[in-house]
């Protein structure tokens, strides 16, 4: 090797010299050390053409011939070792080009282990990550902005329904990992009139069947409750998550088994209502509810891609409420969020208090089903009034459909368009049309005796039905607008200025930023 | 029939009570070939103890990147590295052992010594016996960086601590010759094994301030043909310390283990082995048995001459230090 690279210095050396020589050779040839010079010479002095000069010209043949017995003679001579110096020379550059590679391979080497330990910053479509080396720490900011409006129309003789514009949900989302197991989330809002902190959760990965959540998150029952809210088809949800509790605080096992065919989530919790729509942050008793939910999706991991996308299963929660106006709903709400039942004012729950859920869905290319069925019974009573106490069993369920026009997959967790919104390319993002119908029908026990448990101008049963059009113009900015409608069973009395006095005809139009 | 079912209750017992132990043992860069023969010893001898298996994972680089990497989060049971101070800032700076982790063990917890010897190409065309040769114009010097280099700082220290005896403890004089000295490195690795391969494999330079256990085992690798060891008249004795980390053990359950694993470098196996590796035993029987591996040389310590690694640390490689500032990269 060091011989190889000694012998390519030595012959870059030769013919950097061969190429100097000629210039340097203008002297030399008075002295007859290079012939061809001389030759070269005299060839120009022919050009003359007289006597003299043929003379001249003989003599320098003779020269020549003298030269050229004389070169002859040194090359029979052995050769001589070259003069130390340029040795010399050689080893140092030699000595200065292995410097330099070793440098090179040092500064590789440096480079890969500086790698391993820079922390790595992101950013895009996802929002904003940092994270060290290993990734056993990550910093993450999200963010989801929904502004709505919704406007009531008085097709059916007038409504309560404001029309407005709306800030629907404005939160800044931190997420994370500490010491390479531990989840954090922390999102408040700042979309309602007052600032909620909507998640605030650690969750320890022991594997992916074993995790542990501690703090404020969705409890696990309702499936279209559980979904995210950027990814739901209508702006609001359903009145059939009007029976489902919403984040409630307490601690989770949960996790994925053979890699996801199925999960569980199995918590304990304060209580949460039905429909919390601004959810609590503190307990109203000691009593505590047990929430837990089991999901099935066999095929997800098989060839038989029609099926994969299948998914079902069945939650419920339990929970002997202590006599306590708290735990009750503060009220059902129509999708255009008036509300269409509560109790009255001097109701409590009391008792105990169930839901079961069974839930399904099903996602294929740009098709998507989802359904649920709710019941929650609640044991209730009043301080006066007869009858003293009643056993409400309230349901509701669901069916929606979507149908993405552009032809990308959709999915449980939302659909990225396959060419984002770039009208100079000729490119217009995803669209998709959803529909939904849904009913919800509370229990006629609410309704009778003398004095009813149910508010004035509750109704006994809803009934909605909503079409939509979605346009993702990225994975990040999607446009909404859907037109919902939603019809009422008189309850008790007739409260002609009630939300329910009249079916609910409304118009909704969302713009979304989520990252 | 009654016999054989206790037999085989006795075996079945046993194997389960028999378990396997994985340990971690963050070293310096030139120990590798050290603790492949420990390992493989200490193993023999938990098994025969215990019934234990133990596995024993060795990391290996400089000795102060090693310190940092313990700090930052690897899981070292112990640590075997090159000078004291690297261990000290574990504990400093981690938390993860006591500060008078060194007071656990015998010798201040340096089953062995070393120090810093010159290895030189075959027939040592530059003429090199001593520091002073080290320093003169011409002479190309291979050593590591000793910002991240155990070996390294010893190296520099020995070179100083000579300028020192040679100038009656002129500081001034001192920094004259080791700013001489690194004026003569064209390259700094960040490890002693790095150096040797500038050295040895690159053919870079003429003379390579190595551990002396470094040294013959590149005649051993390399050849005796090919290069040459040549003790200076005055080194340092340089003596790498061994500690358990013990909230890491603590953590993997491995305490008794990896105190047994480093209190058996102190048996006579474990000073068998290191000699055979060319480190020196602290045990005077078998030094003396493997004498002849190990030249006569007039060694100074880091406390006398230096007054500790703390106050050489602070002096000579903190940020800022004398070696940042003689030092200018070629």
């Amino acid at each position: 090797m060091k011989t190889t690279k000694l012998k390519q210095l030595l012959i870059a050396t030769v013919t950097g010299a061969q190429v100097a020589l000629p210039a340097f050779a203008a002297d030399g040839a008075a002295t007859g050390t290079n012939g061809t010079a001389v030759v070269e010479s005299s060839a120009a002095s022919t050009d003359g053409g007289n006597s003299s000069e043929s003379a001249e010209i003989k003599t320098l043949k003779e020269q020549v011939d003298a030269l050229v017995q004389k070169v002859n003679a040194l090359e029979q001579q052995p050769a001589q070792p070259a003069p130390d110096e340029p040795t010399v020379n050689l080893q140092n550059l030699d000595q200065q080009v292995r410097i330099l590679e070793r440098q090179r391979e040092i500064d590789r080497d440096a480079a890969v282990a500086k790698a391993a330990t820079t922390p790595k910053i992101t950013l895009g479509a996802n929002g904003f990550s940092a994270s060290s080396a290993d990734t056993n720490f990550v910093f993450s900011l999200h963010g989801l902005i929904q502004t709505d409006s919704r406007t009531f129309f008085h097709a059916d003789g007038g409504t309560l329904g404001k029309n407005t514009f709306l800030l629907r949900r404005a939160r800044p989302i931190f997420t994370g990992t500490v010491f390479h197991d531990f989840d954090f989330n922390f999102t408040p809002d700042f979309g309602g009139s007052a600032v909620q902190i909507f998640d605030a959760y650690l969750n320890y990965r022991f594997s992916p069947e074993w995790q542990l959540e501690a703090g404020k998150f969705k409890s696990p029952v309702g499936l279209e409750a559980l979904q995210a809210d950027t990814w739901t088809s209508f702006n609001e949800r359903s009145i059939a998550s009007d029976l489902v509790p919403n984040r409630d605080i307490g601690l989770e096992l949960h996790g994925d088994l053979f890699g996801g065919i199925a999960s569980y989530a199995a918590g304990v919790f304060n209580g949460a209502s039905d429909y919390n729509g601004t959810t609590t942050t503190q307990d109203v008793d000691n009593s505590k509810a047990f929430a837990g939910r089991v999901f099935f999706q066999p095929w997800k991991i098989s060839d038989v891609n029609f099926l994969q996308g299948l998914g079902f299963g069945v939650a419920g929660s339990y929970e002997d409420d202590q006599s306590s106006a708290a735990n009750l709903t503060p009220g059902y709400k129509t999708d255009g969020q008036q509300t269409l039942f509560s109790y009255a004012g001097n109701v409590v729950a009391n008792g105990k208090h169930w839901r079961i859920s069974p839930q399904g869905y099903y996602y294929y290319g740009p098709l998507s089903l989802l359904g649920e069925y709710t019941i929650s019974d609640q044991q209730v009573s009043r301080s006066s009034g007869t009858p003293a106490s009643a056993d409400l069993q309230n349901t509701a369920w669901e069916i929606s459909a979507g149908w993405v026009l552009t032809g990308e997959s959709a999915s449980y967790n939302g659909l990225t368009p396959q060419h984002s919104f770039n009208p100079t390319l000729g490119q217009w993002g995803a669209w998709q049309i959803v529909a939904r119908y849904a009913n919800l029908d509370l229990d006629n026990a609410a309704f009778k005796g003398p004095t009813t448990f149910a508010a004035a101008g509750s109704a006994s049963a809803a009934q909605a039905w909503s079409i939509g059009l979605n346009w993702y113009l990225n994975r990040d900015v999607r446009l909404n607008t859907s037109y919902s409608r939603t019809t009422f069973n008189r309850g008790g009395t007739a409260t002609p200025t009630a939300a329910t006095a009249q079916p609910e005809n409304v118009l909704f139009t969302r713009i979304q930023l989520a990252f | 029939m009654k016999k054989y079912l206790i037999l085989i209750l006795t075996l079945l017992a046993a194997a389960a009570n028999a378990a396997e132990v994985k340990l971690l043992n963050v070293s310096y860069d030139p120990t590798r070939e050290l603790y492949v023969d420990y390992n493989a010893a200490f193993a023999k001898y938990w098994k025969a103890k215990t019934g234990d298996d133990v596995n024993v994972s060795q990391s290996h680089g400089g000795s102060g990147k090693q310190a940092q990497s313990v700090i930052n989060g690897l899981e070292a049971d112990v640590v075997t590295l090159a000078l004291a101070y690297d261990i000290d800032a574990i504990s400093t700076q981690a938390r993860l052992l006591p500060a008078d982790w060194q007071k656990r063990l015998p010798n201040d917890s340096t089953p062995y010594t070393s120090t810093i010897v010159f290895l030189v190409r075959k027939g040592n065309p530059k003429g090199i016996k001593d520091w002073d040769d080290v320093v003169k114009k011409g002479v190309s010097v291979v050593v590591a960086n000793p910002k991240t280099s155990g070996g390294a700082r010893w190296a520099y220290l020995a070179a100083y601590a000579y300028a020192l005896e040679k100038n009656q403890h002129d500081d001034a004089a001192a920094r004259n010759f080791i700013t001489k000295l690194y004026k003569n490195v064209p390259v700094l690795d960040s490890g002693a094994r790095g150096s040797t391969v500038t050295f040895a494999q690159r053919g870079i330079g003429d003379v390579l301030l190595a551990w002396e256990n470094e040294a013959h085992l590149a005649l051993q690798e390399f050849g005796a043909d090919k290069f040459e060891i040549v003790t200076p008249s005055l080194s340092i004795l340089a003596e790498p310390p061994v500690s358990v980390v013990d909230k890491n053990a603590k953590r993997h359950h491995t305490t008794a283990v990896a105190k047994a694993y480093l209190e058996y470098l102190y048996s006579d196996v474990g000073q068998e082995i290191a000699a055979k590796n060319f480190y020196r035993p602290r045990n005077a029987t078998i030094a003396e048995k493997y004498a002849a591996n190990f030249s006569q040389v007039k060694l100074v310590t880091i406390d006398q001459e230096f007054g500790g690694w703390t106050k050489a640390q602070q002096t000579h490689f903190a940020d800022g230090g004398v070696f940042d500032q003689i030092f200018q990269p070629q």
